[in-house]
């Protein structure tokens, strides 16, 4: 038997609430805002009192899914962005980069947001990028 | 004896499986389960000045592992919820240690350790259209008038946003199914919630319950004045009913069936029966 | 035990500022005469204060979605 509390700041907008995880015997049960953090100050809203629930769900996605023939297909990651790739490609050869446009978000990071841009103008070739914070 | 000193006694005397107390983690005094498999975790044991509620984690080791014996430190507003909770029968008192502390500053001791001794700050706004945070219930009724007091209140409810944190975080909230999730008495998934209806259905369940910890208030990010009127909810439930919450353990005038009704801990595992259904 | 309940909620209702829209009264059916009464007065004491303010809320509030 084991119980610990984990901060952790929490992943649904950019704002950055601290919240904690309340672990009993290694499992997340409960999700409580921190009080001492400078952001919120032990307030939450709705999304992140309920941050939990969606780390143990059973309809939680654990592995990539490619659709074959009408039907989600488990497939490993090398598969999946593979196809994704292939797929990109054939889209720009036959359309041109702006045929594609990239949308990344305020649940990554700065940096992961910065690659996304990158990869949007240096590697599609398309200026077609945008944020979902940019409203 | 020190607190570190107690709480080891206590393992070694094995009278508890599991200690709760604060620990500071980056700067943070955060709670923590102590066992007796990491003993010298217990040299970093605090007391916040921040207050978590160390009872609803043991309603929830408990709902995991119902025989588990939990020691805790313990205030004032502790005892009080702990009474409760054993009175409600989803604590057992056999099960529970507490080690009693004070929170209050002393001669020995300047500072308290208890955030909520500390007045909150009430903006001029705020003084103006809704109401102060260190409001006394009686002053409030004798200072407004009927329509005054009406329109005070609607301002304050009107910026809910149905967060739920006033019930989740509140330590006395521990039903199965919840009134504020009933889909005839508040209508799921529309903003602005129903007001008043969320806020006084919730009033009237802290009627012979609430143990004024405060601790709903701190979770506001609206900053609603809840303490004050689950406060005059209790005054009134000690007036007409003689009923204290917390102060012991007899059973609450609003415990309909009598002593038959024993709620019954949340599903151990709602998610096992998810997975079962779902034949994952 | 039901005219403690309902002190309750007209004590919370005053202390929320709807004083007096909450009435209890125990009529027999062979208490025809009180039953008029009660009623009438209670209609008269209600018409005096005017309509519940939470419904011109509701409605304002609906207006606005």
């Amino acid at each position: 038997m084991d119980c610990k509390f984990v901060p952790a700041v929490c992943s649904y907008c950019g704002t950055g609430c601290g919240v904690l995880f309340e672990v009993i015997d290694g499992k997340i049960n409960a999700t409580l805002p921190m009080k001492s953090h400078p952001v919120n100050h032990g307030k939450l809203c709705i999304k992140g009192w309920n941050l939990h629930e969606y780390i143990n769900s059973y309809m939680r996605l654990k592995t990539p899914l490619i659709k074959e023939d009408g039907r989600f297909q488990k497939a490993t990651w090398d598969e999946a962005i593979g196809h994704a790739a292939v797929k990109f490609n054939q889209i720009k050869d036959q359309f041109g980069p702006d045929a594609i446009g990239v949308l990344v978000s305020a649940k990554i990071t700065n940096e992961e947001n910065y690659l996304a841009q990158k990869f949007t103008r240096a590697v599609i070739g398309t200026n077609n990028v945008d944020h979902c914070a940019r409203l | 004896m020190n607190l570190i000193d107690q709480v080891e006694q206590l393992f070694i005397q094995d009278k508890i499986d599991i200690f709760l107390g604060y620990k500071a983690l980056d700067g943070h005094l955060l709670p923590h389960g102590f066992t007796r498999d990491r003993m010298e975790e217990l040299k970093a044991l605090q007391v916040s000045e921040g207050r978590y509620s160390l009872e609803k984690i043991a309603t929830h080791l408990t709902e995991k592992h119902p025989d588990i014996r939990i020691g805790m430190i313990a205030r004032e507003c502790n005892l009080r919820t702990l009474n409760l909770l054993y009175t409600w029968k989803q604590l057992n008192p056999e099960n529970i240690e507490t080690i009693n502390i004070s929170c209050c500053p002393s001669p020995l001791k300047p500072h308290s350790d208890c955030s909520y001794l500390e007045p909150k700050q009430t903006g001029a706004y705020k003084k103006t259209h809704g109401i102060d945070f260190n409001a006394d219930p009686d002053t409030f009724l004798d200072d407004f008038n009927n329509k005054n007091r009406f329109s005070r209140w609607m301002y304050e409810f009107n910026k809910c946003i149905k967060c739920y944190g006033c019930r989740n975080i509140c330590p006395v909230c521990f039903c199965d199914e919840c009134s504020l999730e009933h889909a005839s008495l508040v209508e799921p998934g529309t903003l602005p919630v129903d007001v008043p209806i969320f806020h006084l259905i919730r009033a009237t369940h802290m009627a012979g319950r609430c143990i004024d910890c405060g601790l709903c208030e701190d979770a506001c990010p609206m900053d609603i004045p809840l303490r004050l009127l689950y406060r005059q909810v209790n005054a009134i439930v000690s007036d007409i009913f003689d009923y204290r919450p917390g102060n012991g353990t007899d059973q609450s005038p609003f415990t309909i069936i009598g002593e038959k009704t024993v709620l019954e801990p949340k599903p151990m595992d709602a998610q096992l029966e998810g997975e079962k259904e779902y034949g994952l | 035990m039901t005219i403690k309940r309902i002190r309750f909620m007209q004590e919370l209702l005053t202390f929320f500022g709807l004083e007096g829209r909450l009435h209890l009264e125990w009529i027999s059916s062979a208490e025809a005469q009180k039953y008029v009464q009660v009623v009438t007065d209670f209609t008269e004491k209600i018409r005096q204060m005017g309509p519940n303010p939470l419904k011109k809320i509701d409605a304002a509030v609906k207006g606005a979605i």
